[in-house]
């Protein structure tokens, strides 16, 4: 009994050594544990969090995403330029007391909206950050910031003069160095049409070195060299004050990208106006082969007024913007059919703008006029009216106005595409479109 | 009762299985279009005479060595151009000179090809085209097939056109045929017979299919080789003069194309161009395209008459319309020279699978204020 009392003394005593020694690496480790912990934990937490910004992400099959704060993003966007009934471009909707943006930020968030497309800033920096504030802090819309690159100067935008270049460089920057901190700026994106310039279809632009070359595709070649160069450089000196936001190249269909494949190759994305109907047929493949970066459809949809039948249509334009959004999810990243190229599109436009018929006429801005501006066969249905001329600028909305006002601004009402592309987005379920009829 | 019920039954299941059998008895497995003269299955009425009438002639009891039966139907036809246009043609139509103004046709749903003989006085002679449906208006055909140019022989050859897969729901125009002045600039005299609709079980659709290279849009005024049809003239069209059969000084062959733009402005436009076309004036309202997936150029030859002459753009593709081009591709300006010069649109990549405008010029006053003459030859996909 005591041999075993003794032993079970000793085996106390031991147990109580053994505690003692094990209590004091049990603190060894515990402050191990927590000098790792201090020393890691910043680190731990940086990879957790997402990386913040705006990129482009490179897939290894060779397909773009546009990826926010570390998310996947689609750009379902709208351009915006609110002009109300009774006023022409140069209304100041800015800083207009009724705040019109408030009421589409609302109907576009119901929409399902999540970008608008703005050409230019307007010239007072608090109204512009008011606005961008308000579409991100109260309904989560990000904004895609644009500049025209002096595309409406009179006489003509003279890219080939270096003072003109320096002038427009100095607007440039100074946006970018005014916006980039607003968390609901998504990108930048430089000129519109503008490569038409070089064609001399418009604004049509030289200077003494073109002027002297006899051969005119020699000219042509000359112009869009100095053009997509300094929208190169342009992009260049935002990456270097902006690291976190993608810089976009507008440009009018994909006229003149095999020379931005030379001269402008530090844009992120390009920003294509395409105005081709139901589809944007080989677009996303031909990109692949001229002008290898993610396309933004930057301007895009379909009038809602039947010229032919001389009646609105809402039904034809819902048509033409489903099918054209369904392109544009068929060549999303990681879609099975499809380029991979596509990170979304901003369709023209989210109101009607009665202006635009006759912009020097102010009574004209107060009538919604049918007086159709120009001809696209690709949409086909008012092909028919007198000379072809079937599409009516005043008319691209996906929500109309009423002369009525609604808390100081015209009522909105929205068209039956506002409500077809609101459901296709929910259930993006996608229709074969590579046929010739859908 | 149970013999009574017996019968019932047996009655239940034969009377069903009968009418199957007199409806399998009931499809017909042809539809005739013409087979003699005033036989009784005739169908349609050669009424619709097309483009330059006056340079034809028919007789439609010709007994000249008919395919069968004691007649068939002779054309002559003299390409005197008596209406001015250089082409002609005649549709078979129900009732007669339906023009799609009226109700009339047929529902030839199962049909699945239309099949005729044909053969030519001599051998040689083109036809253009042969057309099943295609007649608009009011109540339009629902199908419109193509086929051609055939180059006829002195023997009857059978000739078939495939419908399969077609919407055959409502043919007026049946059966047409066209031809130009420049195929058979001496005119021609051929024979058709035995025009039908057939059903063939055994008929594949064809779909598109991918055209060999050379592909000529012109090679020579009267070849067969040719394709797409100059008839999209654009802007101040009234300011363009077109001779597809020019002998001065040509760069191959006997002809070329001389084009006189004289910068008039005639319609207001201050410009003005051609688009060849398939068929004729399809705007990308028809589903005609060629699938030109094989080619890599587009190349033709050019001058002006004085040299300097300013094209502001050649073209292929860019038609859109609900049947749009599938791409398009460009050069120019292209100041020409007075020599034959050959120019060449790079296709590399680009997606030709489906052409309906397959090649375009188009200039200005601008740049012409004095107009420009100038000429084109050997036109080709390549």
């Amino acid at each position: 009994m005591t041999k075993l009392s003794s032993n079970k003394a000793r085996s106390k005593k031991l147990k109580g050594k053994g505690q003692k020694i094990e209590g004091r690496g049990q603190k060894i480790v515990f402050w191990v544990f927590l000098f790792s912990v201090f020393c890691f934990l910043p680190f731990v937490l940086s990879r957790c969090q997402p990386t913040p910004g705006v990129r482009i992400q490179k897939l290894p099959n060779r397909h773009y995403q546009l990826i926010v704060n570390g998310s996947f993003y689609i750009i379902k966007g709208v351009c915006y330029n609110p002009v109300a009934i009774g006023s022409n471009h140069e209304y100041d909707w800015w800083s207009d007391k009724s705040k019109p943006w408030i009421a589409d930020g609302k109907l576009m968030k119901e929409m399902g909206v999540n970008t608008i497309r703005l050409y230019q800033a307007h010239e007072d920096p608090e109204e512009v950050k008011q606005v961008i504030r308000d579409f991100y802090n109260l309904y989560g819309i990000r904004t895609l910031m644009g500049d025209w690159l002096g595309f409406w100067e009179y006489p003509c935008p003279f890219y080939g003069d270096d003072k003109f270049q320096s002038k427009v460089k100095n607007n440039v920057i100074a946006m970018v160095n005014l916006y980039k901190d607003e968390p609901g700026i998504l990108g930048w994106i430089l000129g519109n049409e503008n490569n038409y310039s070089c064609l001399g279809y418009v604004n049509a632009w030289s200077n003494e070195d073109i002027d002297k070359e006899p051969n005119p595709q020699k000219q042509k070649s000359m112009r869009a060299k100095i053009y997509y160069s300094f929208v190169n450089d342009l992009s260049k000196e935002i990456h270097k004050i902006d690291p976190l936001h993608p810089v976009g190249l507008g440009n009018g269909e994909l006229v003149g990208l095999e020379f931005a494949n030379e001269f402008c190759t530090d844009v992120d994305f390009v920003a294509c106006i395409i105005y081709r109907g139901k589809t944007f047929g080989n677009l996303f493949k031909s990109l692949r082969m001229t002008f290898d970066k993610p396309v933004l459809l930057a301007e895009f949809g379909a009038d809602c007024y039947d010229a032919y039948l001389k009646r609105e249509d809402q039904d034809m334009q819902a048509f033409f913007l489903q099918s054209q959004w369904n392109q544009i999810y068929e060549n999303l990243a990681n879609n099975k059919i499809g380029e991979g190229n596509c990170i979304g599109g901003t369709s023209f436009e989210w109101t009607d703008e009665w202006w635009k018929h006759n912009s020097d006429n102010p009574a004209s801005w107060s009538v919604h006029d049918t007086q159709n501006g120009w001809s696209n066969g690709s949409y086909y249905f008012d092909i028919r009216a007198q000379c072809n001329k079937n599409m009516d600028e005043e008319w691209f909305g996906i929500v109309a106005l009423s002369e009525q006002l609604e808390n100081g601004i015209n009522k909105r009402l929205p068209r039956k595409a506002y409500y077809v592309i609101r459901e296709f987005w929910k259930h993006p379920v996608l229709i074969k479109t590579r046929g010739k009829k859908i | 009762m149970k013999k009574l019920l017996v019968m019932l039954l047996a009655l239940g299941l034969l009377v069903p299985a009968m009418a199957v059998a007199e409806d399998k008895a009931a499809s017909p497995k042809e539809f005739v279009v013409f087979s003699d003269k005033n036989a009784k299955d005739n169908h349609y009425i050669p009424s619709g005479w097309m483009g330059d009438y006056g340079d034809i002639r028919m007789n439609d009891q010709s007994a000249d060595n008919p395919h069968s039966g004691v007649t068939s139907i002779q054309f002559i036809y003299s390409a005197k151009k008596s209406q001015g246009q250089g082409w002609t043609g005649v549709y078979w139509q129900n009732p007669a000179n339906n023009w799609g103004n009226k109700k009339g046709g047929f529902d030839l749903t199962g049909m699945t090809k239309l099949t005729f003989w044909a053969r030519g006085a001599k051998g040689g002679e083109v036809i253009q085209k042969i057309m099943a449906g295609g007649i608009k208006g009011t109540y339009p055909d629902s199908v419109m097939v193509e086929m051609g140019p055939i180059e006829l022989t002195n023997t009857w050859k059978q000739y078939t056109v495939n419908l399969v897969g077609k919407d055959l729901s409502y043919v007026n125009g049946a059966f047409g045929w066209t031809t130009t002045a420049d195929l058979n600039p001496d005119g021609a005299t051929f024979y058709l017979d035995d025009i039908k609709f057939e059903v063939d079980t055994q008929l594949k659709s064809e779909g598109v299919k991918q055209q060999a290279m050379p592909f000529y849009i012109y090679a020579d005024r009267s070849s067969i080789a040719n394709h797409f049809i100059p008839s999209g003239w654009m802007g101040d069209y009234g300011d363009i003069k077109y001779d597809g059969a020019s002998k001065e000084d040509a760069y191959l062959g006997d002809t070329c194309i001389k084009i006189i733009y004289n910068g008039k402005a005639a319609q207001g436009a201050r410009w003005a161009g051609i688009f060849w076309q398939n068929p004729a004036n399809n705007w990308g309202n028809l589903d005609a395209g060629f699938d030109l997936s094989k080619t890599t150029k587009l190349t033709f030859w050019a001058r002006g008459e004085k040299g300097g002459e300013r094209i502001e753009e050649f073209k292929v593709g860019g038609i859109m319309g609900e049947f749009s081009d599938s791409d398009s591709a460009t050069i120019g300006p292209v100041i020409l020279n007075k020599e034959w010069t050959q120019y060449t649109i790079d296709l590399k990549g680009k997606d030709m699978s489906y052409i309906i405008g397959g090649f375009a010029w188009s200039t200005n006053i601008d740049n012409n204020p004095e107009g420009a003459t100038f000429y084109l030859d050997e036109i080709k996909f390549e």
